[in-house]
């Protein structure tokens, strides 16, 4: 984790003009100090390079620019032009078949890409002024420049983090960050089923969506937007502790001296985390289900008289998933806790029962702070996991009941995150899903930093990298 | 001193009943998933039952599955364990790389790349889902080349799980690095030849974890392979057998299925609980 | 073309090692043959034919000439024989090559919607889901010479659900989407009123199944008491006018009802035979004849709904939706490739095909001839179907939120939100924020 990332927040803005103010200052003084082969490297990305015999970078630049025309005149353009309005081309018909117009969503999407693709080349632009800069400061200095096998070879050794992070910092970029950007701006559009590419167009409808999510009259989703944020901050906490405190439990007693077969104990356990959950929680919602297998038993044997509906009533489905949930959780918690729990000095529980203090009060005085101080960061990853925990959810009761008193088809058990895929996959409802996206993010990014900077671990273990 | 002991003992013997209880609850659903799954279906009814013995045992189930003529279960499972070993080999790979990269080395714009993924994955996933698609109908990777296109995503975004493999690489002492850099070692040497072979468990930890993930990937699978029977993995394929009602009385064959599915999974974690502990331990004190 | 400059840049920038985009190629290639040969029709072979190849190029992943089918998986080897007739009896058509996915009619609509493109080129999806389809493009408008036949020889409840505003968008598969009750004989001895149905499972300790939070079966006991519930639709499948009286006296009575249904220990939720346990009797439709029959054995029956009392005395008999299976076919970018599939629609859906239909998977029928042969005639659950088929309204187009609105409505009775001794107000200001909702979804 990024250990205090908040503390530079305040500089950071300042720190960024900075480096843009010198930025743009190192661009002038390159251009007026810089020889012939340096100014025309300011049209022709790496020809500095090349001519001072620095082919590797001056290729790889040149091949940048070369690569970021090509895909522009022969890709993006035609995606970006449109990107104002999202495309203007309607569907029509022409006989009986049919001529698709403009594709609203690739244009978005592809436009998305044009501006980052943009960005790529005014970066590379700029490190290739550097690159001209630096050389000639050397050569001006009567160093030699490194020779093209010592570039390569650097990334093995001194850039070996570029090699390293190459391919997975791209990937997340492309599969990751684009989308997301994508995600967001959706959010400012009117892209839902009536707008649906490539049949029909849509187009940016500016803050539209966001005042539907805080209007609670009428049609609004002001209402079961509270509702279910506050049902999800609930089962996050719920979900959490109970986990939290019944693993240790049970944890404790396994490790507890005089029980046998500590082995098979644990293996029991852990057969939750090793069946995929598809198959279990589909098999524990049947088990569950009114008419299954625990209400028949109960009421064939008297215990009951009527089904009790675990899943159909909405206080009662809200407690059967946190009771579900604990069954999931314990054993990876117990995994944790056991292994965590070897390491308190013995001694410390040794002086503490001479001293007189019974088990509980050891527990209070030695176990639990040490427990919550090093597991303060997983505690806080557990939470913002949980607020966002789709499985258990979604293969127990897909977010139901519903109920005439909610909006948008949201259910008594929806978590934000399921209610937000019911949207997407169900509604094609993309506008309001990624709004109620953005306030996830929104929730879960706030919660994070507050309880972060309240962990006592974060600020003892600064220095820990 | 006898008081004390029969303390112990008494306390014991609850803490025997209570792991019994523990036991039974835990165990309870995996009793009833295989005993349902040798529910007959010739001579009972093949959906869902209020009894948890059958009255019948078979194999019916199971040579359902295993008949290409009736289902393509049999291809769904090997969808499965290919996009869970290529997942599981690229994503080892690729989180070591941005773990040595991250811990042992200091470079421009570190922090910043550290803090960018921390908010990053602070976006809930399924946000992206439509458009992931796209993204891969363009390269062609959906419906029939689902598999590769399922791999490519997981790969592609698993940079930024790197917690738990750097944090163990953390606690690598520096020391040993610098003194290979004075013997003249590179830096890719001294990540291949030093740090991976010290890092068995880490690499096993994340290795099964990556394996494990694709078993249950119902959602993105779904979205990627709709409509190509083919192409689904064992979780699309059969969920579909509870969910919808197209298939009338295929419960028990789900059962028998998802045994089929716990098994190879539940063997794997068993034999390598070891290094798992030992990746969440260092996974929950890192955070 | 433009797909390929994608691939090659993004693959590049990406450090070339992933697997670009394959099959698209090739497709290219076969378009302009597979072209040739059935334009039989086009005037200027040479233009046409490379019309076809750019366009088929950008509409399929999949190559020119290869036409998706998707239907329930249940009939997926039906569907291929009749393919394989279909290309017999059509030699001009072989260039075309023909692959049936197992996609049930529920999920149809869903991925057609999600990706129009990617989505089967003629596919089999339940009727409530045609509006949405329409909306999204993804459904052409019958082939005139075809509506016209479509119209003659199906029943007029199929060719109205099949129909938007006064278009045709669809071909009737089947006219079976109906419900009414399977029941096993030894328990329930008078299957003609429900409060004797219940009484009996009550009294035998069995589950009565009626899933009262789906819009679609809900409506038995509107319906049945007069309420009303429809929409008018204009060409493109937009809603413009509610006609509801869901908030009068008749609705009170239909939801105190369901809500007095709902509080029988006996009741369970459910239209599903394999979901059911320890069932007495279930409100479900034909295609669960066969697991009903297998889970019923001996003591199998079904018989239309049953009457019952109202909280106003009345009797009424409960009434419903009578619900259809419809083919859909694809815009598609390419004449010839279009009227491919319209003949390919219009052959799955022809008498003889429904009829064989019926006799594989037990399917009925909404062709007017195939209805009346022996052996659709002879059927135990269809004729309970028939029976109940003349106190049902065809179902007309309803739009998606409708459905999980009257979901909301279902569980909120279920959940105990709305309760049978709740007061006549309550009933009807749930009835009227019901109405006023559904209203809200015409424009």
């Amino acid at each position: 984790m990024a250990k205090g990332a908040d503390k530079n927040k305040k500089s950071a803005a300042s720190l960024f003009f900075e480096a843009l103010g010198k930025g743009f200052k190192e661009i002038g003084v390159t251009f007026v100090e810089g020889d012939i082969k340096t100014k025309l490297s300011y049209i022709i990305f790496g020809l500095g390079p090349i001519l001072r015999g620095q082919i590797l970078i001056g290729i790889a630049l040149l091949l940048c620019e070369v690569l970021f025309f090509y895909f522009m005149a022969g890709f993006g353009w035609q995606y970006l032009s449109k990107f104002s309005t999202l495309g203007t081309i309607a569907t029509k018909k022409v006989g009986r078949k049919t001529v698709y117009g403009d594709n609203s969503f690739l244009i978005l999407l592809f436009g998305v890409l044009c501006i980052f693709a943009i960005i790529a080349f005014v970066a590379i632009w700029y490190i290739n002024v550097r690159e001209n800069r630096k050389e000639e400061l050397l050569l001006k200095a009567g160093k030699k420049l490194p020779s093209n096998k010592d570039v390569f070879l650097s990334l093995f050794d001194k850039n070996f983090h570029k090699t390293l992070l190459a391919l997975p910092v791209t990937g997340i970029f492309v599969f990751t960050v684009l989308p997301i950007v994508f995600m967001i701006l959706v959010a400012f559009t009117n892209y839902d089923k009536n707008h649906q590419s490539p049949s029909n167009l849509f187009t940016w409808v500016g803050l539209e969506n966001f005042k539907n999510l805080v209007s609670f009259s009428g049609a609004g989703i002001g209402g079961t937007f509270v509702q279910v944020l506050l049902w999800t901050l609930v089962w996050a906490l719920f979900a959490t502790f109970t986990n939290y405190f019944l693993g240790l439990a049970v944890a404790m007693l396994i490790n507890k001296k005089g029980i046998k077969f500590k082995k098979l104990w644990r293996t029991i356990l852990v057969l939750t985390i090793a069946v995929p959950q598809f198959v279990s929680l589909l098999y524990v919602m049947k088990m569950f289900a009114n008419d299954g297998l625990i209400n028949g038993y109960l009421i064939k044997w008297g215990i009951i008289k009527n089904y009790i509906p675990f899943w159909t009533d909405p206080m009662l489905a809200r407690i059967t998933i946190i009771v579900v949930n604990i069954w999931i959780g314990i054993p990876y918690m117990m995994l944790i806790a056991t292994g965590l729990l070897m390491n308190i000095p013995e001694d410390l529980y040794e002086s503490a029962r001479i001293d007189g203090a019974n088990p509980w009060q050891m527990f209070r005085s030695i176990t639990l702070p040490y427990m919550l101080f090093v597991t303060g960061p997983f505690l806080l990853t557990q939470f913002t996991g949980n607020l966002n925990n789709f499985n258990v959810i979604y293969l127990l009761t897909q977010g139901k009941p519903q109920s005439v008193n909610l909006a948008e088809k949201a259910g008594y058990s929806d978590l934000l995150i399921t209610w937000l895929y019911k949207m997407t996959v169900n509604d094609t409802n993309y506008r309001m899903a990624a709004v109620i996206g953005i306030m996830v993010f929104v929730v879960t990014a706030v919660i994070s930093l507050v309880v972060y900077n309240m962990l006592p671990s974060v600020k003892d273990e600064e220095g820990f990298q | 001193m006898k008081s004390y002991k029969t303390k112990r003992a008494i306390g014991n013997a609850i803490g025997y009943i209570i792991l019994i209880l523990i036991s039974i609850i835990w165990l309870f659903p995996f009793v009833g998933l295989v005993l349902q799954s040798f529910r007959s279906y010739a001579t009972e009814y093949g959906g869902m039952v209020d009894y948890l013995v059958p009255k019948h045992f078979s194999l019916d189930n199971y040579k359902f599955l295993f008949d290409s003529s009736q289902t393509n279960y049999l291809l769904w499972y090997k969808n499965t364990i290919i996009i869970a070993v290529f997942v599981s080999l690229f994503q080892t790979i690729i989180q070591l790389c941005v773990s040595y990269a991250l811990s042992r080395m200091r470079f421009a714009g570190r922090t910043f790349l550290m803090r960018f993924w921390l908010i990053l994955g602070m976006f809930p996933g399924f946000l992206t889902m439509i458009c992931l698609y796209f993204l891969l109908k363009q390269f062609g990777l959906t419906q029939a080349g689902a598999i590769p296109g399922l791999i490519l995503v997981s790969v592609a975004s698993c940079g930024m799980g790197y917690y738990v493999c750097k944090g163990y690489f953390d606690t690598i002492p520096k020391a040993l690095d610098e003194a290979a850099m004075i013997d003249g070692a590179t830096r890719s040497r001294i990540f291949f030849t030093m740090i991976i072979p010290m890092s068995k468990p880490i690499i096993i930890y994340t290795a099964l974890v990556a394996f494990m993930a694709p078993w249950c990937d119902y959602v993105f699978a779904s979205y990627v392979a709709f409509g190509h029977d083919t192409s689904y993995n064992v979780a699309v394929g059969m969920t579909r057998w509870v969910w919808t009602n197209d298939y009338q009385g295929y419960f028990t064959r789900f059962c028998a299925g998802g045994v089929l599915v716990a098994i190879p999974v539940t063997l794997l974690f068993m034999f390598l609980q070891k290094y798992y502990v030992e990746g969440v331990t260092g996974g929950a004190v890192k955070g | 073309m433009k797909k390929k400059l994608v691939s090659v840049l993004m693959t590049a920038a990406m450090g070339a090692t992933l697997l670009a985009g394959c099959g698209a190629q090739e497709a290219a290639q076969t378009a302009q043959e597979t072209a040739e040969t059935v334009a039989e029709t086009a005037t200027e072979v040479a233009e046409t034919a490379q019309d076809a190849a750019e366009a088929v190029e950008e509409i399929t992943d999949y190559g020119t000439g290869d036409i998706k089918v998707w239907v329930a998986d249940n009939v997926v080897d039906f569907t291929n024989e009749q393919i394989k007739a279909f290309q017999d009896a059509h030699p001009e058509f072989s260039g075309y090559t023909f692959t049936v996915e197992a996609v049930g009619e529920g999920d149809a609509a869903g991925n057609m919607i999600t990706d129009v493109e990617a989505g089967a080129d003629i596919y089999a999806f339940a009727q409530d889901q045609i509006a949405r389809l329409v909306t999204a493009g993804a459904l052409e408008v019958v082939e005139d010479s075809n509506a016209e036949a479509v119209k003659a020889q199906n029943d007029a409840g199929a060719v109205g659900a099949a129909t938007v505003g006064g278009t045709l968008y669809a071909y009737p598969l089947t006219s079976d989407n109906g419900y009414f009750l399977y029941y096993d004989k030894s328990v329930v001895t008078d299957p003609s009123t429900l409060e004797g149905i219940i009484a009996d499972c009550e009294a035998a300790g069995k589950n009565f199944y009626f899933e009262i939070n789906s819009g679609w079966y809900q409506t038995a006991f509107f319906f049945g008491t007069g309420a009303e519930l429809t929409y008018d639709t204009d060409d493109s499948g937009n809603f413009t006018k509610c006609n509801s009286t869901y908030a009068s006296d008749a609705g009170v009575v239909a939801l105190k009802k369901i809500a007095e249904v709902a509080s029988s220990k006996s009741f369970q939720n459910g239209s599903a035979v394999s979901n059911a346990t320890n069932c007495g009797a279930i409100v479900d439709g034909t295609w669960d004849a066969q697991a009903a029959k297998d889970m019923f054995g001996d003591n199998y029956a079904c018989a239309k709904l049953p009457t019952f009392e109202g909280a106003d005395g009345k009797t009424y008999q409960m009434s419903g939706f009578g619900g259809f299976k419809l083919l859909g076919v694809k815009p598609q970018e390419d004449d010839l490739k279009l009227a491919v599939c319209d003949a390919l629609a219009a052959f799955l859906s022809s008498e003889e095909v429904q009829l064989a239909r019926y006799n594989a998977v037990g399917w009925g029928p909404s062709n007017l001839n195939a209805q009346k042969s022996d052996a659709v005639q002879a059927d135990e659950a269809l004729s309970a179907l028939a029976d109940q088929l003349q106190y049902t309204i065809p179902q007309g187009q309803y739009p998606g939120d409708y459905w999980s609105l009257a979901t909301s409505l279902g569980d909120s009775v279920i959940s105990g939100e709305i309760k049978a001794d709740s007061s006549d107000e309550d009933f009807m200001k749930a009835l009227t924020d019901f109405q006023t909702t559904c209203e809200s979804y015409a424009q």
